[in-house]
């Protein structure tokens, strides 16, 4: 149709000339397309606003896609797996030692019975290694599609701002549930392997059942996953901050080391329970007896409280974004 | 060419009507600014108006604004002041119908060609899944990464990547595609590519958005143009409208420069300019044969004779009085 | 568009401003909660009240909760210490899980890190349990040994607030005023706060707060205010308390497999015997002691030369016995006393010279001359104190 355009307009000397270029990229292997390819029919009336139950569908299409980056990237799964390899080498190595006897506490729990080495394993991975991997993910979240450009294309797809961010927060989240998982089975079969099965001895000094012992273990994984979802969104909204992911990340990551150095300062007692890094441990509740629901509680009520929080923040900073990258 | 008459800036109204007949844009801004933290303006009170069905070339050199103005026509960046609509709606709800490629193309190295555009496909929400691969398949035929669809992005040569980017802009049914800079980087085979694919989208009747700092590959390519220097619209039009203001001029070569000019003078030749060895005048609408003819009875030796036809450079030259910065 | 930036920065202001408001409405409310609540009570009438409710039914009715110590003393840095030493009790906020069934029975549990320790008491038994050692302790109190020494453990008493609320009534007297606030809250129920103040400006202590469930008239909360400070130096109260009667099983204790268990009968093994020499050591403190003043202002004086290691008694929690099995031979008490010394300011008068060691609510005194003097008081009273040879 453009062709018809020129040729009617006055100076007919560049209609012509477009008119010639127009035939030499005959000669191209493109213009083998122009015969072999269905042509999109142009739709007469603009498209008619789409179905909502529609655009849900296409929500959970984009999660989809997003967990499928993010569970196909060789960098994450590496992650996964070298988290997996802990509890399998702290398991081996309290076999060694344990098998030497006269070991208390802890030690001696985690050699007795089959089902302590999650929450050991938990309670050693949860302060650095597990809030490490989850902040990769959700640092690189936005800052790594920024870095590498693919951010406009998304939006420009249109993904939307607001349904992008929730994509990816709730992205991060799934890896972070994905890591404490993976920590949780990896110690659960170390220590089925390792150690006796039987009933489990709590803290308080009750014995309770295997099987609920495992459901103890399920209430654990829910906590700590709710723990580092809460990381996800301050890693998130960092990332909404740079172009650059290591940036991101390492803000992160520096921010959960200096929580947990100003915890170890008995002097900075009265600030500790405002940092996020105090809550996450807090699952040694489900051994205790009886459970301590309110311990519970209280931090995932901090985890709301910093997701609302940073997950705000994210949505204020990204939602008004210029992106030039 | 000294004298312009410059259609510069006129509505576009005054232009032929599209040819679809719809009178309507594809995109219309007024007023559009961008002015960025620190003060930098780069895109100032630009009124633009691109009909339906045009290939309209958007050109400047690297730097005047056209990236910012695309960047604000898809949302990725807020206007300052302004206001901008595409496919007669606000710009982020006609987004679904609007292929698009920003400064080149950016995809997930670790992820192959297929895989690539599915990603791309399923932030659409108006995008349906069923028929997502049949769709990502047709916009790899057509732009002719068939065979390189399952490679992975990584291992993709600079134009394999600049197709896989229009491909993305090609996978739902569009009405207007923008392309930024759609041959940079590429060979004169790849420009050729991409010119080619541009008209044949054109074809279907899709309005082409292409925004080049070549003004060659703007006048090869496109019915419309706009011009824009250091953030400000200089002219926009039809490319006909924009050089018709330039007039087109006769070259002849002779020896006998004199006689040359006498027998263009007779022809009612306006503007006949004589210099060594070489005589040229407005051609106006004067058929160029008659007048090698007419030269040749009157006995004056032409040793060439050729007809030179206003370019955009001449143009742009003639508008902003400064030499086109072509290698940007 | 800076328009919308505003709008858009609002929400996560909100949100801040929200759970700031969630975090501080605690105390806020409790502060400000307008409409009492409770009948009005005169100290005499409250005290009254609350004497016939407990001795009603031979003591507290059944309960359950969660006790929280907090404790800013503004002490000198004191050197890291084991995480259950004593002097850990002085600094920061502990918490301790309380049930309570019946006079005899009686659960306490101090949560840690993947650790508790409890202490189980059910009729003439005990058990002691730390999870941290695996070790069971199986107590067994021997009528009168088990009256005349205190048990190696903490005296579960100690930790309600009514035993320490009963110790600081009897302190009652011409130089205190008294009186009663009615529409307190703590850990969520009303409650009466008697609110007892010094009346001599030497002291170093504003007022001392002692709240009183609105209901059955159980201590809930004691507070420490020293002079000068919003925040009480010191305080110990149910954070959470429901008054139904705790689960049964929390009064049982099998001793887990593999865990190391010991008998004691208290008074008769060497732990007794240590007790004993321990309450004999402290007889002798107590023999040497000499009070100067008297009411608030009352300024202990002992012998004591920093290379005696005795521990030093202080007015505010009684016998440092009672603290010690926590401690368990945790830090060394002369390296302790060397650091505190060390941030000591030099003091000097009439009666010789020393150094003088100030604190929100304590004023200690070390002389040259090898006295301690120890007492709620300001520095200008205690130097006082220290010429009254």
């Amino acid at each position: 149709m453009s062709t018809v355009d020129t040729s009617t307009s006055p100076g007919a000397g560049s209609g012509v000339r477009a008119g010639e270029a127009r035939r030499t990229p005959g000669l191209v292997p493109v213009a083998e397309t122009l015969e072999t390819t269905e042509r999109h029919a142009r739709p007469e009336t603009p498209t008619p606003p789409v179905p909502s139950a529609r655009e849900r569908w296409a929500f959970w299409r984009l999660l989809g896609s997003e967990l499928g980056l993010t569970f196909r990237r060789p960098r994450n799964l590496a992650m996964l797996a070298v988290i997996a390899c802990v509890p399998v080498i702290i398991g081996v190595t309290l076999r060694i030692v344990g098998g030497q006897g006269g070991m208390g506490g802890i030690i001696a729990d985690v050699a007795g019975n089959s089902l302590m080495l999650t929450f050991f394993a938990l309670s050693f991975l949860v302060l650095l290694m597990m809030p490490v991997a989850v902040t990769v993910v959700a640092g690189d979240s936005v800052a790594g599609e920024a870095g590498a450009g693919t951010l406009r294309y998304l939006l420009a797809a249109p993904a939307g701002r607001t349904r992008l961010l929730l994509v990816k927060y709730l992205n991060a989240a799934i890896y972070a549930y994905a890591v404490t998982a993976v920590v949780a089975l990896s110690a659960l079969l170390t220590g089925l392997v390792l150690f006796p099965a039987g009933p489990v001895t709590l803290l308080s000094g009750t014995t309770i059942t295997m099987a609920e012992g495992l459901l103890r273990i399920l209430i654990a994984v829910g906590y700590v996953g709710a723990g580092m979802a809460a990381l996800a969104a301050i890693g998130l909204a960092l990332s909404t901050f740079t172009e650059v992911s290591i940036g991101a990340i390492a803000g992160t990551i520096v921010l959960v080391i200096v929580c947990q150095v100003l915890r170890a300062i008995p002097e900075l007692d009265s600030i500790t329970p405002y940092l996020l890094p105090t809550w996450f441990t807090n699952f040694d509740a489900v051994l205790r007896a009886p459970v301590d629901f309110g311990a519970l509680r209280e931090g995932l009520v901090a985890f709301g409280a910093y997701i609302a929080l940073f997950g705000s923040i994210a949505w204020a900073r990204f939602s008004g974004k210029d992106i030039t990258s | 060419m000294t004298t312009v008459t410059q259609e510069a800036g006129a509505p576009f109204g005054a232009a032929p009507p599209p040819a679809d007949g719809a009178g309507e844009s594809a995109i219309v801004t007024e007023g559009l600014t961008k002015r960025f933290r620190g003060g930098q303006v780069a895109v100032n009170a630009l009124d633009l108006a691109v009909p339906r069905g045009s290939v309209f070339g958007f050109l400047g050199p690297n730097g005047s604004g056209k990236t910012t103005t695309i960047r604000m026509l898809l949302g990725l960046v807020t206007p300052t002041a302004g206001t901008h609509s595409v496919l007669g709606l606000p710009a982020t709800q006609a987004l679904p119908r609007v292929g698009a490629l920003v400064e080149g193309p950016a995809f997930y190295p670790y992820l192959s060609g297929t895989a690539n555009l599915l990603r791309f496909d399923a932030a659409d929400p108006t995008a349906p899944r069923t028929t997502a691969r049949r769709r990502v398949a047709e916009a790899l035929e057509r732009v002719g990464l068939s065979a390189a669809a399952g490679k992975r992005y990584r291992n993709y040569s600079l134009g394999m990547r600049q197709r896989l980017a229009i491909a993305a802009a090609l996978l739902g049914p569009r009405e207007l595609l923008i392309l930024d800079e759609p041959t940079n980087g590429l060979d004169p085979q790849g420009t050729r590519e991409v010119r080619a694919l541009v008209k044949e989208i054109a074809a279907d009747g899709t309005t082409v958005f292409v925004s080049s700092h070549l003004l060659a590959e703007v006048e090869q390519m496109c019915t419309h143009a706009a011009i824009m220097r250091t953030g400000t619209l200089v002219a926009q039009g039809t490319i006909a409208s924009l050089s018709g203001g330039l007039a087109t001029r006769v070259r002849i070569e002779t020896p006998d420069t004199a006689d040359a000019a006498r027998v263009l003078g007779t022809f009612g030749l306006a503007d006949v300019r004589s210099e060594a060895g070489q005589v040229t005048a407005e051609l106006g609408g004067h058929a160029p044969e008659r007048i090698n003819a007419a030269l040749v009875e009157e006995g004056v030796a032409v040793r060439g004779l050729a007809v030179l036809r206003p370019s955009l450079e001449d143009v742009f030259v003639g508008l902003t009085g400064e030499g086109f910065d072509v290698d940007g | 568009m800076r328009r919308g930036t505003f709008v858009r920065w609002g929400v996560p202001i909100a949100t801040a401003a929200v759970i700031g408001a969630a975090i501080g409405a605690g105390p806020v409310i409790a502060a400000v909660s307008g409409e009492p609540v409770l009948p009005e009570r005169t100290p005499q009438q409250l005290l009254a009240d609350a004497a016939a409710a407990t001795g009603k039914d031979g003591g507290l009715p059944p309960m359950s909760g969660t006790v929280q110590q907090t404790a800013s003393l503004g002490l000198p840095a004191l050197p890291q210490t084991g995480v259950e030493s004593p002097l850990s009790l002085l600094s920061g906020s502990h918490e301790v899980k309380v049930w309570y069934g019946a006079h005899d029975k009686l659960r306490v549990a101090m949560p840690t890190q993947m650790n508790e320790t409890n202490l189980i008491l059910n009729g003439g038994q005990a058990w002691y349990y730390d999870s941290s050692s695996n070790t069971a302790t199986k107590l067994t109190i021997k009528g009168e040994a088990g009256k005349q020494h205190r048990l190696p453990t903490p005296q579960p008493t100690d930790v309600t607030p009514q035993q320490v609320a009963e110790r600081l009534l009897a302190n009652v007297d011409q130089h205190t005023a008294v009186r009663v606030i009615n529409n307190a809250e703590v850990a969520g129920r009303p409650a009466y706060q008697l609110v007892v103040a010094p009346k001599d400006p030497g002291s170093l202590v504003q007022e001392i707060r002692i709240a009183l469930d609105g209901e059955n008239y159980v201590p809930l909360q004691v507070q420490v205010y020293a002079k000068g400070s919003a925040e009480p130096a010191f305080q110990l109260g149910f954070t959470q308390v429901t008054f139904t009667p705790p689960a049964p099983e929390n009064f049982t204790f099998t001793p887990p497999a593999g865990t190391k268990v010991e008998e004691r009968t208290l008074g008769l093994d060497a732990a007794g015997q240590q007790a004993e020499q321990r309450a004999e050591h402290a007889k002798d403190v107590a023999d040497q002691l000499k009070v100067v003043g008297d009411g608030w202002t009352s300024v202990a004086v002992v012998p004591f030369s920093p290379s005696d290691l005795a521990p030093a008694p202080t007015p505010a929690t009684g016998s440092a016995d009672a603290h010690d099995p926590f401690g368990g031979g945790g830090s060394d008490p002369s390296a302790l006393l060397d650091s505190v010394l060390k941030s000591a300011t030099p003091v000097s008068g009439t009666w010789g010279s020393g150094k003088l060691i100030k604190t929100k609510l304590v004023t200690a005194l070390v002389t040259d001359d090898g006295r301690l003097l120890v007492g709620a008081v300001t520095p200008e009273e205690i130097i006082e104190a220290a010429g009254t040879k």
